[in-house]
């Protein structure tokens, strides 16, 4: 295990600039922030997909995949927003990527890319661990049942406190509580067997 | 990462940790038993990236959200005479599918079970519980939704001890949930023939909901739950909308 240093949710602190609001919304998991980065940043990826044989569909999809690599790099503390305080140059770029990947493949191999200026994508810019990553996390919570992702999902995502979820689902909070544990029990099998299947392949 | 169970107190400081709800000499201590403890370290990462994947799957639904508003948007600064025929495709559309419904609409003692039928939500299952431990795990089961689970659980406890009622009762309320309401019943009516079980009552008001849902409406208890004061205006209401 070669990471030592874990990104944990508490305030900022920084000697230089606080990170900018969407940081911390992004932080957050703040559904205003991600509305505001839609609406600042997403018209430029949809022209240049529609400009680039895609549809306002597949721009959606890419700009989509975008925010969740923005989401994920900042809650690893790995996006520098004194290097670039404004999120827009990343999500395009990733959306860029993301769409130039799907331009490459089977389905589309007629189709013609017309502002093809770094179309080429140089392999070393690609982060292909995180796209792993971002494809297991996805795996991952799909083996949840519903009733795991009701408690799950407002306890970590909505920040509810154990007392307003077992109000709200009509149980006790002590209930909530055990499932929360065995939910997230279950999630931790689930990675010993992925971890397990990996040592048998290597 | 270590094979063995994760202990629920291990679980939750590592929780407290990764939400930054531990004081600061809490978490100081912490850190330092993680840099000394390399499956400490371990486990952390690993709960963080399940804690993570939860958080995603948060995002990615308010981005479909977010999604389906540009969607609308996208699609009212399209072409006019295309949006007149989608109006009048959608009313077509609509009439089809209300006749369609209209032929397929459920039974109505299906509509009244649907409508007054809820799930019992079970008894509380402590963390800390030590007695009962495999009554509570089927209880956890029952409440996660995991019925046949549930139902196993408690069925190999109702063998050693027949005529528990707080078993046959909550067997019955998993085959309920399941919608078998045929097997549930013989076991409501087992608690219910005993006034003195703290799930009387209950049992004869899931006795009177299965019948429903069977569709066995003249069978419908005819009982004194009826002046019963939880239920009571509940089984009026019902018989009022099945025989007006």
């Amino acid at each position: 295990m070669a990471k030592t240093s874990i990104p944990v949710e508490r305030p900022a602190i920084s000697h230089t600039h606080s990170p900018p609001n969407w940081v911390n919304g992004l932080l957050r998991n703040d559904a205003a922030v991600v509305r505001s980065l839609y609406a600042t940043h997403y018209p430029a990826v949809r022209q240049y997909v529609l400009k680039n044989s895609g549809t306002a569909n597949d721009a959606q999809d890419v700009f989509q995949e975008a925010v969740t690599v923005l989401w994920l790099q900042v809650k690893d503390g790995r996006f520098n927003a004194n290097a670039e305080p404004d999120p827009g140059g990343f999500l395009f770029r990733v959306a860029k990527f993301k769409w130039l990947d799907v331009v490459r493949s089977a389905a589309h191999r007629n189709m013609r890319v017309l502002h093809d200026a770094g179309a080429h994508v140089p392999e070393e810019e690609r982060d292909h661990e995180l796209e792993d990553r971002i494809l297991r996390l996805r795996e991952v919570y799909a083996k949840l049942d519903d009733k795991c992702r009701q408690v799950l999902d407002q306890f970590y995502f909505e920040r509810k406190d154990l007392a307003s979820i077992a109000a709200r689902m009509g149980v006790e909070e002590e209930s909530i509580r055990t499932i929360k544990y065995r939910c997230m029990m279950k999630l931790r099998a689930f990675r010993q067997a992925i971890s397990g299947e990996d040592r048998k392949e290597k | 990462m270590s094979e063995a169970a994760l202990h629920k107190d291990r679980f939750e400081a590592i929780e407290a940790f990764l939400l930054g709800t531990m004081g600061p000499k809490e978490r100081q201590r912490f850190e330092q038993e993680m840099a000394a403890d390399a499956a400490l370290l371990e486990e952390v990462v690993l709960q963080r990236e399940n804690t993570l994947a939860v958080e995603m799957a948060g995002i990615s639904r308010t981005l479909m959200a977010v999604r389906d508003e540009h969607h609308e948007a996208d699609n009212s600064s399209s072409d006019g005479n295309w949006t007149t025929y989608l109006k009048y495709a959608a009313m077509v559309a609509v009439l089809i599918l209300g006749a369609a419904w209209w032929f397929a609409r459920p039974a109505e003692n299906e509509r009244l079970f649907a409508e007054y039928y809820v799930e019992d939500p079970g008894l509380p299952v402590p963390m800390s519980a030590v007695n009962d431990p495999v009554f509570q795990d089927a209880m956890v089961a029952y409440k996660l939704g995991d019925y046949a689970e549930a139902r196993t659980k408690w069925g190999n406890l109702l063998q050693a001890e027949p005529a528990n009622d707080t078993l046959r009762f909550y067997i019955a309320n998993a085959y309920l949930a399941e919608g078998d309401a045929k097997a549930a019943i013989p076991l409501y009516e087992a608690v219910a023939d005993e006034p003195a079980s703290a799930f009387h009552v209950k049992a004869r008001w899931y006795i009177f909901l299965a019948y429903l849902h069977e569709g066995r409406l003249n069978e419908l208890p005819d009982s004194t739950l009826t002046n019963d004061p939880v239920y009571g205006e509940r089984v009026r209401v019902i018989r009022s909308k099945l025989h007006p």
